[in-house]
């Protein structure tokens, strides 16, 4: 829960207005050529993905159209459509686990959702946490079950389109909202701040530091060994934030950049279009697929560091 | 010589360097891979596990390259 506040807060206001003032004259500036494109736009706008951006948006470079598709765009009158998903990502986990706890009730054994939950939250329970942090590694479960569930749903929500509605306009976009920098930052920082729980709580903050350094060092190497303690303790959950938002990132812009083909080689010859559309589709299909892979082990792999990070502090047996 | 164009030059240049490195160090890590299983095939469950694990950590480090490839790509 924590992890969806923290990321909730900092998907602010005052840093996506800044995104879009950029993105406005660019828009104002083809808007004269296509305004007249954008009215036709609006009745067809519902049917093809990739005949809509070329005549609605007004976009002609195809790098800008990229740029459209995967970043965040204002949604349902939201400034944010990241913002919107990852509401809608945390209501699907908390939802979710709500009607997965229902199984439960009179000591019944758990079926349909509830076993399919109890199966990946025992895995992170024995596997993760147990298994990294230790004997104490049971009260992490709850934020690494976290961590776990809304990575994952957030990832798969990016593979459904789902409809939008801006500016007097409907459309289809599937949105990762961990493909956005600030997602990720919220989540690295909740697990910034548990790795520093887990060792404070432990030992205090005092002694939490000085376990940085390992037993039975030289004295000489501590000038170089205390700023490289006290750097990795940031670069670690960096790391973490840059890999997840890469990630996401980069499925998305490949699909476009592939789908986006069709219309570029329409541009020169109709023909092109035609001929390279089932080529592109199979490919995009692929790379769907592989996004689905990644999807879950990114989610694993990002609540297995936590896990490994909790552990390194809680227990630092060097 | 226009820096936009020594940007897109590089940016090219460096993802291909990327993906060079990225596809090493994953392909070394499939063939040990490969050669643990075909030894003991009863822990193909455990070696797949971390060889998943170990993909994952060489992928986010080639994605930071990728991230300074990209900036350099969409400079203005």
């Amino acid at each position: 829960m924590s992890a969806l506040l923290l990321a909730l807060l900092l998907q602010s206001a005052p840093a996506q207005p800044a995104a879009q003032a950029s993105a406005q004259p660019t828009e104002s500036a083809e808007a004269a050529a296509g305004v007249a494109a954008e009215h036709g736009a609006v009745q067809e706008s519902r049917a093809e993905h990739a005949a809509a951006h070329e005549s609605g948006g007004g976009h002609d470079d195809p790098a800008l159209v990229l740029a459209h598709h995967v970043t965040d765009q204002p949604v349902f009158g939201v400034w944010s459509n990241h913002l919107v998903y990852v509401v809608l990502a945390a209501l699907i986990v908390i939802v979710g686990s709500q009607a997965a706890l229902r199984s439960y009730r009179g000591g019944r054994i758990p079926r349909g959702l509830g076993a399919a939950v109890e199966g990946l939250v025992l895995f992170v329970r024995d596997e993760i946490a147990e298994a990294n942090i230790g004997h104490d590694g049971r009260k992490f479960t709850p934020l690494l079950c976290s961590f776990f569930f809304f990575i994952l749903i957030a990832a798969l929500l990016g593979l459904v389109p789902l409809p939008g509605y801006n500016a007097g306009k409907w459309s289809y976009s599937a949105t990762t909202a961990t493909a956005n920098i600030t997602v990720t930052m919220g989540l690295a920082l909740v697990s910034f701040a548990a790795q520093q729980y887990a060792g404070i709580t432990k030992y205090g903050a005092v002694r939490h530091f000085r376990n940085l350094i390992p037993p039975g060092l030289p004295w000489l190497l501590l000038p170089i060994m205390i700023p490289v303690e006290i750097l990795s303790m940031f670069t670690k959950p960096f790391a973490l934030m840059v890999r997840l938002f890469a990630n996401m990132l980069a499925g998305h812009m490949v699909v476009t950049t592939l789908i986006l083909l069709i219309p570029l080689l329409a541009q020169i010859h109709w023909a092109g279009g035609v001929v390279i559309a089932p080529v592109s589709i199979a490919l995009s299909l692929f790379i769907l697929l592989l996004e689905l892979l990644v999807a879950f082990i990114q989610a694993y792999i990002f609540t297995l560091l936590t896990a490994i990070f909790i552990g390194m502090y809680a227990h630092p047996a060097h | 010589m226009n820096p936009f164009a020594l940007a897109h030059l590089s940016a090219g240049i460096g993802a291909g360097l990327t993906i060079i490195g990225a596809a090493a160090g994953i392909g070394r890590l499939a063939a040990s891979a490969m050669e643990g299983i075909a030894r003991q095939p009863n822990a193909a469950g455990d070696i797949r596990g971390a060889m998943i694990v170990a993909a994952g950590l060489i992928e986010g480090a080639t994605f930071f390259a990728l991230v300074v490839t990209i900036l350099l790509a969409i400079a203005k």
